[in-house]
């Protein structure tokens, strides 16, 4: 019930009450830490135990761990690979095509999150933040060696620092031109990174990872869609195909599939066509997804009330408008979260690619751990790549739930 | 002049029923000739190196090693080295499942604590590892923590009963001694009293409405036919405690370096999963349901195990079942460290044999089936759980 409407309000101004209002509940003065520690940690017996046997526990591993980043770990494996990590055997003169990647990048990435994510920041939130960059920043100067990397680093972060006061500023109105921005991005960055002196076989670490997650997310998307339309066909031969299509994906590994697209879809194809190995890889992972995107599609179709449909038909729209310009923006709408956790899983399932020997940044952590000098220290080397793959799969299920707020999904 | 609305057709163009058929016609049509094209194209590219596309090669002798799993030997055939990998699957995802769903059900208990320390512990585990890929997580439990364990020589004991080094685990296990079968058809009957017992002690309950113990009553009942079953059957099991020999152990269950970290890697993040599941299904129980049977007088136990978790066990089902499945197609990833699962094991068949089509016929066909035999299992507990109430 969403009450009263604004314009009730404006025609019958509320009555001037001069009584204190009735204080339904009475407010309860915030705990003191004593109290607070009773409470949260030894409310009872059993739970004091509990916290002072997991509080150890804590404490041990924490040291541990401090220990190993700070003292007994040698990150010098990291810091000599730090460049093969990021963009794999891409040509070091050429890296400026890179920096102009990350730069767009980073103010496109800027303006949409002012436009998208409320600024209020708790007390908490801002703290954390802070002692994120600092820690950022600390790694940063301790693992790179190189002061124009600092200064291209810190043109990037300036940039993004623009893009959001920016981004703020125009407010909402800049929503149409920023879609059609990212949706011109992608083809401006792989044109960027394989025309001219360099070529997509040179991509690698997690620049590689990044890209097939984008390709894949994108050519998944309007895939998927198709895909669950087709599922609620009302045609038997097209449903059932397309049943059967997300069943027998959804049923086999991922690997397996890859391995499909390496050995056999060339197969399929007529003679004397062929792919490189990473459009292969790429086919193969954007049909996986579809499947599973058609799926969280369908779930949302499937939550549009049947009045909808109903309201649609006596409005006279035809069936494709109704789908068109009714159901599917409601149930696109209520697909957001589900769908942004199945766009994380495929950035971590880029990771697969290791296992088909593309130069991705886990292949490459592993391969770096695997020379002479660096034997003993395979912790080192992978632990960044982990952290990696963390922190961007991290921030992105973050950044959707302060995007779900904004948007308000689930509130209308 | 009138028209008569009832009998005129509409013209064929506009017939619904006609254009539905004309539609769905093209359709496959489209499909066949899509997949003729690319069966002729396949047939064309097999002739052309000199393979074809019978499954007789699995017949052929296989030739390579596998070193874990049934009884296999080079010389018998592909066959038999893929079904070693099959039962290796099986082995390394029903292990897991169950690790995960009790790892999974410690964490979301935790992670629902009134402890703060508890709940948050809980939490970090759970952003941890549910935002790294799992195939990471393998890896570095392989590279960087199980073969970085110290040799077989100084493997790490646990009160000389569980044995730690690179060559991986042993752990003390039970030997079947003769008499094991007698003493399991013991087991049988035991299992029996034990339902039988707990059956007279819930009637006593319902009839007198005084409370009886009924579990402490039905667990002795199994104790005591298990306990006598040992005496007659003449000690049917022993205890086979690992030792550390000179290049690996000798006697006690003995797993893999590959296996472990792949277990470990499986129970982690699939439990990161299962966690919230539970954390969910828990919460998505209506507070007035628990509130209502606090009314009623039942104690916190009852009120969990009699009202909350019948009625999240229905909602957490259908993404255990997800969950489930994900693990079983997780463990695929074994290519990366070798351990010898279906993926693996045909990843090398193909390397030999160069029969990559039908070999990955053979490996998508095996986890269809089985993927669909966890859904049917998780399927009939689901219409368990749901039979007897209404929503």
């Amino acid at each position: 019930m969403s009450g009263r409407l604004p314009g009730d309000l404006e025609r019958t101004p509320l009555p001037v009450v001069d009584e204190p209002v009735v204080q339904v509940a009475p407010t309860r003065p915030p705990l003191t830490s004593g109290e607070w520690v009773r409470r949260n940690l030894f409310s009872s017996g059993f739970n004091g135990v509990l916290t002072v046997a997991s509080g150890a526990l804590v404490l041990f591993f924490g040291f541990q761990l401090v220990r190993f980043v700070f003292v007994s770990a040698d990150w010098s494996v990291f810091q000599a690979n730090l460049r093969v990590y990021m963009v794999g055997r891409f040509p070091e003169d050429q890296l400026w095509r890179v920096w102009a990647v990350v730069f767009f990048l980073a103010t496109l990435v800027g303006l949409s999150h002012g436009v998208l994510v409320p600024r209020h920041l708790t007390r908490r939130g801002l703290v954390l933040r802070a002692v994120l960059a600092v820690l950022t920043v600390g790694a940063l100067v301790y693992l790179v060696r190189s002061p124009l990397v600092w200064l291209l680093m810190a043109v990037t972060v300036a940039l993004f620092a623009v893009g959001v006061v920016a981004g703020r500023r125009l407010g909402r109105r800049l929503l149409r031109s920023l879609l059609v921005a990212w949706l011109l991005a992608f083809p401006v960055v792989v044109l960027l990174l394989s025309v001219g002196d360099v070529s997509a076989d040179q991509w690698g670490g997690l620049m590689l990872n990044v890209i097939v997650a984008v390709a894949v997310i994108a050519l998944s998307f309007p895939l998927g869609i198709l895909l669950a339309l087709g599922r609620r066909s009302s045609l038997p031969a097209v449903s059932w195909f397309c049943v059967g299509f997300i069943e027998l994906i959804r049923g086999v590994p991922l690997l397996t599939l890859l391995i499909f697209g390496r050995f056999v879809l060339i197969l399929l194809m007529p003679p004397g066509l062929t792919f490189a190995q990473l459009v292969r890889a790429i086919f193969m992972f954007t049909l996986f997804s579809s499947a599973y995107v058609a799926e969280i599609v369908r779930g949302g179709l499937q939550g549009v009330p049947e009045g909808q449909y109903e309201a649609a038909k006596a409005l006279g729209l035809s069936t494709t408008r109704t789908m068109a310009l009714v159901a599917m923006p409601q149930a696109l709408r209520s697909t957001i979260p589900p769908m942004i956790g199945h766009f994380i899983s495929v950035f971590k399932d880029t990771s697969l690619l290791a296992a088909l020997s593309f130069s991705e940044l886990l292949f490459t952590a592993r391969r770096s751990s695997q020379a002479f000098e660096f034997v003993g220290h395979q912790a080192e080397a992978l632990l960044p790549a982990a952290f990696l793959f963390w922190v961007i799969a991290f921030s992105m299920s973050r950044w959707s739930q302060r995007v779900e707020v904004r948007l308000g999904v689930g509130e209308r | 002049m009138a028209t008569d609305f009832t009998t005129a057709r509409p013209p064929l163009w506009r017939n619904v029923r006609f254009l539905r058929i004309l539609g769905q016609a093209v359709f496959v049509l489209l499909l066949a000739i899509v997949a003729r094209e690319a069966f002729l194209n396949l047939e064309y590219g097999v002739r052309e190196q000199n393979l074809d596309l019978s499954f007789d090669f699995l017949q052929q002798r296989a030739g390579f090693a596998i070193k874990e799993g049934i009884a296999y030997n080079p010389n018998e055939s592909f066959y038999s080295a893929f079904r070693v990998g099959v039962v290796n699957t099986i082995r390394v995802a029903l292990v897991g499942i169950v690790l995960a769903t009790i790892l999974g059900l410690v964490m979301g208990v935790a992670r629902l604590s009134t402890n703060w320390l508890v709940r948050r512990i809980a939490q970090v585990y759970v952003e941890i590892v549910r935002n790294t890929p799992v195939l990471v997580q393998i890896i570095f439990w392989y590279v960087a923590v199980i073969l970085a364990l110290p040799v077989i020589g100084g493997a790490l004991s646990l009160w000389s009963l569980v044995f730690v080094s690179n060559r991986g685990t042993a752990v003390a296990w039970f030997r079947l001694e003769d008499g094991a079968g007698a003493w399991g058809l013991f087991l049988l009957a035991a299992l029996a009293a034990g339902a039988l017992v707990l059956r007279w002690r819930t009637r006593v309950d319902e009839r007198t409405g005084r409370p009886a113990p009924r579990v402490p009553w039905a667990v002795g009942a199994f104790l005591v036919v298990v306990a006598v079953g040992f005496w007659v059957s003449g000690t049917p099991v022993s205890a086979d405690v690992p030792e550390v020999g000179r290049f690996g152990y000798e006697g006690g269950l003995q797993v893999s370096p590959e296996y472990t970290a792949l277990l470990l890697g499986l129970v982690i993040y699939t439990g990161s999963f299962i966690t919230e599941i539970v954390r969910g299904s828990i919460q998505a129980v209506p507070k007035g349901q628990k509130e209502a049977a606090e009314a009623l007088g039942l104690s916190p136990r009852q009120q969990l195990r009699l009202v909350v978790l019948p009625q999240a066990l229905r909602v957490a089902i259908p993404p255990l079942n997800s969950q489930y499945l994900n693990l079983l197609k997780n463990s695929s990833l074994a290519l990366a460290i070798g351990y010898p699962e279906i993926v693996s094991v045909s990843n090398t068949i193909i390397n030999q044999a160069a029969r990559a089509t039908q070999m990955l016929l053979l490996v998508m066909g095996t986890y269809l089936l089985m993927s669909l035999s966890i859904s049917a299992v998780m399927n009939a507990l689901n219409r368990a759980v749901t039979r007897k109430g209404q929503r």
